[in-house]
């Protein structure tokens, strides 16, 4: 397995009359080059669980796995894993503390002592493949570019270290429709075309949700369900007991199917929605 | 609207411009010539894409910042009146997309004061106003906790919470579910719904979710700094040329009612939510 954990448990500040148990006995498996959605209500321990794939916390107890090593180890050991394992993390424009869109992405590869022509190319490399050009972006100071650009250099930042996998921790908050629309075609093509392992956290899993092919469900720091995209959105009432939603074209074909109609519900984009709705056609309707 | 007297102007924005001075002598105009009035105790929504000035607007509002040209009237109180500021965000509160930008103290209780003492408010009134509108968010049990241990719809509810109780008659919201998963979106939407039909308080409401600007009384489109459109939300959320033409989505029973529409399927126009499209379907069941 690529990625695998083995009863992870973290707790914050163990010890403490603050002690927090945030993760609880997780035990997951993710294989190469799939696309794995990770949800569960705020606090559920999301964002806990994606900062122990790439060794920025480390489990209390238990055990991460990547590639067959286990995550930790000297701290050469974890510059290595975080170059295999990009994070991008919620807002990561914020954390933006350069002058030219340039430093911000040659950061982190600077940091691994590239000489500056191979820097240009990662850089040059980086802008290309989350679809800008370089000539227009390198220069420009990355304050004063869209929510949608900045999105898109901060994901440009994190691949220029080359990582075979990518997790995203909300992606797209913030971002307009045909910002989430860029941003998720991108993550699509990263996966399909360069095989990019891909793991996105996220409350608002349109998008996420037609990408996917297995999902986890994290609830009070316990993995609930764990399977397939179809497994998971088949069940809406468990899903609904936790806090959490259906995707929204896969809820209205829920509805449908509930009001009696004889229509598949395993279904996460628009152009399979009305496939399957026309269907209805052939069956004996009253249509004028 | 059931409280406010809708006729009533509560914000006036007139002729407005506002342009940020950005890289070197560039300006950038982010608002051009803005005419809109919100009235007493109507819900208003403001959708646009990223960059086109929705966020800007709220900001003049608010007084956060002031006109280039045009002007803000509050309550008939100039926003460049900057001795007046207090009462200007006495009257409109805001609140933003991510709630842990805003909350500044160590309890609850504290940070539901915090605006309060800045109109140095008398302590024992300060007091019962807290506890007030604590009771009124459901709030009470959490008085005492550190906001930072709470979920995101808690710290949202907060939020609102230090706004309500400096008696505002209106909340400007920038894009405040963004970062909250879909219970605390319920809870957060929930709240402020009933603000505003149980209390008459006038909510502006910056929304990316279609589903969200559905719950306005009425709708205004910004693109470009320009407003474009401006109508009840079943005309405005529902034509898809407009929307489209703007980088903008529907909700998904508009989005997937117009595909069906052209594949001969009867849909009524209008048709904003999954009950009146399932509705609509059901006419094409079988004949038994």
């Amino acid at each position: 397995m690529f990625i695998q954990t083995e009863k992870l448990t973290h707790i914050y500040m163990p010890g403490t009359p603050f002690a927090a148990e945030a993760l609880n006995d997780i035990n997951f498996t993710l294989a190469k080059g799939q696309v794995v959605l990770l949800i569960g209500p705020s606090g559920s321990g999301k964002s806990t669980l994606v900062q122990h794939l790439n060794g920025l916390l480390k489990p209390t107890s238990g055990r991460v796995y990547f590639d067959g090593r286990p995550v930790g180890g000297s701290k050469v050991e974890l510059l290595k894993l975080r170059r295999r394992i990009g994070l991008v993390f919620q807002m990561p424009e914020e954390q933006f503390f350069s002058e030219t869109v340039y430093d911000e992405i040659a950061f982190a590869p600077r940091n691994l002592g590239l000489a500056d022509r191979e820097l240009d190319l990662r850089v040059d490399k980086a802008l290309a493949r989350v679809g800008l050009e370089p000539d227009r972006f390198r220069h420009r100071h990355p304050f004063h570019l869209s929510s949608g650009q900045k999105r898109l250099i901060a994901l440009a930042a994190v691949l220029s270290l080359e990582p075979e996998v990518l997790i995203l921790d909300e992606p797209t908050a913030g971002l307009d429709p045909v910002g989430r629309r860029r941003l998720y075609a991108l993550l699509a093509d990263l996966n399909k075309k360069e095989k990019i392992t891909l793991l996105i956290a996220t409350h608002h899993y349109d998008e996420a949700a037609a990408l996917a092919d297995q999902v986890l469900v994290l609830y009070h720091g316990k993995m609930v369900m764990d399977g397939t995209r179809s497994k998971i959105f088949s069940n809406r009432e468990a899903l609904e007991k936790l806090g959490l939603a259906l995707p929204p074209v896969t809820e209205i074909m829920h509805d449908l199917a509930d009001s009696g109609l004889p229509l598949n519900k395993d279904i996460y984009n628009f152009e399979e929605a009305r496939t399957e709705i026309n269907k209805l056609k052939g069956s004996g309707t009253n249509e004028s | 609207m059931v409280m406010g007297k809708p006729s009533e102007i509560l914000i006036k924005a007139r002729d407005l411009n506002y342009h940020y001075t950005g890289d070197g002598e560039n300006i950038f105009p982010a608002l051009k010539g803005i005419n809109l009035d919100v009235h007493q105790g109507e819900y208003l929504a403001i959708i646009g894409s990223n960059g086109s000035g929705k966020t800007t607007l709220l900001k003049l509002f608010n007084a956060l910042l002031d006109p280039s040209e045009g002007e803000v009237l509050v309550e008939g109180i100039s926003t460049v009146d900057h001795d007046k500021i207090p009462m200007i965000r006495q009257i409109c509160g805001m609140i933003f997309q991510n709630p842990d930008n805003q909350l500044v103290a160590t309890t609850v209780e504290e940070d539901i004061a915090f605006g309060l003492e800045n109109l140095t408010i008398p302590s024992a009134e300060m007091r019962q106003r807290v506890v007030e509108v604590a009771s009124r968010l459901g709030l009470e049990q959490l008085l005492l906790h550190p906001p930072h241990l709470l979920s995101g719809g808690e710290k949202q509810r907060v939020a609102i919470a230090g706004i309500l109780a400096m008696h505002p008659r209106c909340i400007l919201m920038d894009e405040p579910t963004a970062m909250l998963d879909p219970a605390g979106r319920k809870e957060v939407l929930q709240t402020v719904s009933d603000l505003n039909k149980n209390e008459g308080i006038a909510i502006v409401h910056i929304t990316h979710f279609p589903e969200e600007a559905a719950m306005a009384d009425r709708v205004v489109v910004i693109n470009d700094g320009c407003l474009v459109k401006d109508g009840p939300p079943e005309l405005i959320l529902t034509d898809l040329k407009l929307l489209h033409g703007l980088g903008l989505v529907g909700t998904p029973a508009v989005e997937l009612a117009d595909l069906l529409r052209t594949d001969g399927f009867k849909i009524p126009p209008g048709t904003l939510y999954n009950r009146e499209l399932v509705k609509s379907l059901c006419s094409f069941r079988p004949k038994n």
